[in-house]
């Protein structure tokens, strides 16, 4: 369903704004006067249609709910221009991580990868296996063959102590 | 000089390249490299799920990274080198978040040192080392060879945090690359993402944002791209083939990073620079 299909039916939640707009320790987004600095340099702009002003606003009138579940939020290239640029340190960049988290609270469609990449993390400390690297059928190189260390095995408390993280940060 | 080393996921376990042409060129250079005890992820990915497990991440590495007794940290990823320095400059203004975090730490007898400095290959090499030395390492010059250079989005921004190089007008890595002879073209889409970030929920568009930068870059005459960052290079070169059908243009350029051609201009064997893992032409740099 698409952001305005979403917003046609929803009440504002004014309470939900305020948490997020708390919850952005790296910026302001309350102070954005939607110049659209940020909308204008945007690069999932042109190519997805990202409006990061229009992201900060619908946050500000209290549209949380709508944002976290749709999936324009997963559309940011991460690229920080927006904030880089913002002369108001709104910095929508920092926004949509923010709605991005409540997704995961919310238990709100999350993209696959982010979720596989977390449980890598938490098994052996690192997003993905050790690749070989095949450049032809035949030609195919591992650390061991390009003559590099073997990487340093994690310690085993490790697990423990980022599920402890991952629920404090939900708290 | 003796820097330790947070190397981060996407170097060890598939871009070889990076990490062979740091380890053969920067002792050469008298950059003395200290592995960490303990090999994990910066944060990055985790900070759209969770906030304070990607802050505890990146403290991790930073506390890992004092278990050197050393002051300077060398982050030769982008998204790795963005990450510390921005938890970095968090912890020092955010005293509840820093004490939650060291809390954690301290069961792994961790600590944080806030001398930490963070530092990426771009800095390290232009601002530390400076360019004189590498000139005086070159024995084997670029001379006519016509270079486009691609510093990384978050090499670059948010200045708050400090970064490498200037966020709108970066000119380091072409002077670096300018150090070893060759030339550098500036292009309207320099600052241009290689799209990376969104594989993991819009691949069809990250190969689209590749595809169209590796475009212009050709169509300007360069004769190679130069990278930085472990996932811009794999946007550019390894998956430079889809890239190019995705904007459906035939597209043949030459991506290597920087230390490989440092290490090439040095005269180190082309083998040990990983340079058989590049999936460009970049043995058309060699000829030229």
């Amino acid at each position: 369903m698409s952001l305005t299909d979403l917003m046609s039916m929803a009440k504002a939640n004014r309470e939900l704004s305020r948490k997020i707009l708390n919850r952005v320790a790296e910026a302001t987004p309350i102070d954005c006067f939607q110049c659209g600095k940020c909308t204008s340099g945007c690069t999932a702009l042109k190519l997805l249609e990202l409006k990061p002003h229009e992201i900060v606003n619908l946050v500000k009138l209290g549209f949380v709910e709508e944002l976290a579940s749709s999936d324009i939020i997963w559309t940011c290239v991460t690229c920080l221009k927006c904030t880089e640029r913002c002369p108001q340190k709104a910095t929508p960049y920092h926004v949509i991580l923010a709605l991005r988290n409540l997704a995961v609270e919310k238990e709100a469609r999350v993209p696959e990868e982010f979720m596989k990449a977390l449980s890598h993390i938490m098994e052996d400390g690192l997003i993905q296996n050790v690749q070989k690297v095949a450049v032809t059928e035949t030609e195919i190189y591992d650390r061991k063959t390009l003559g590099l260390p073997e990487i340093p095995r994690i310690n085993p408390k490790f697990s423990e102590l980022l599920f402890k993280a991952l629920e404090e940060g939900q708290k | 000089m003796k820097i330790a080393v947070f190397w981060g996921c996407r170097i060890l376990t598939g871009q070889y390249a990076y990490e062979m042409s740091i380890r053969e060129t920067f002792p050469q250079l008298g950059i003395e490299l200290v592995d960490l005890k303990e090999a994990s992820c910066c944060g990055d990915p985790v900070k759209s799920l969770n906030r304070f497990a990607a802050l505890y991440l990146a403290s991790r590495s930073l506390a890992l990274a004092n278990q050197t007794g050393l002051t300077d940290l060398l982050a030769p990823c982008s998204r790795c080198h963005f990450t510390l320095s921005e938890t970095k400059y968090l912890l020092e203004r955010d005293a509840e978040t820093r004490e939650k975090i060291e809390k954690l730490l301290k069961e792994e007898n961790l600590e944080l040192n806030p001398d930490i400095e963070i530092w990426h290959v771009i800095d390290l090499l232009h601002d530390k080392l400076g360019l004189e030395k590498i000139k005086a390492a070159v024995k084997n010059p670029f001379n006519g060879l016509k270079l486009a250079t691609h510093s990384g989005c978050q090499t670059l921004r948010p200045s708050d945090v400090g970064r490498p190089d200037n966020s709108e007008n970066p000119r380091k890595l072409d002077a670096l690359v300018e150090a070893l002879g060759a030339e550098t073209v500036d292009y309207a889409e320099k600052l241009d993402c290689c799209g990376y970030a969104l594989t993991f929920s819009r691949p069809d568009a990250a190969l689209s944002l590749a595809g169209t930068k590796l475009k212009a870059v050709q169509e300007l005459g360069a004769q190679g791209l130069v990278t930085v960052c472990p996932d811009c290079h794999l946007m550019f070169d390894a998956k430079q083939k889809n890239a190019a059908t995705t904007v459906g243009a035939k597209i043949e350029l030459p991506v290597i990073y920087y230390t490989q051609l440092l290490g090439l201009a040095m005269q180190i064997p082309k083998e040990k620079l990983g340079l058989q893992l590049n999936q460009t032409p970049v043995q058309r740099l060699l000829v030229a």
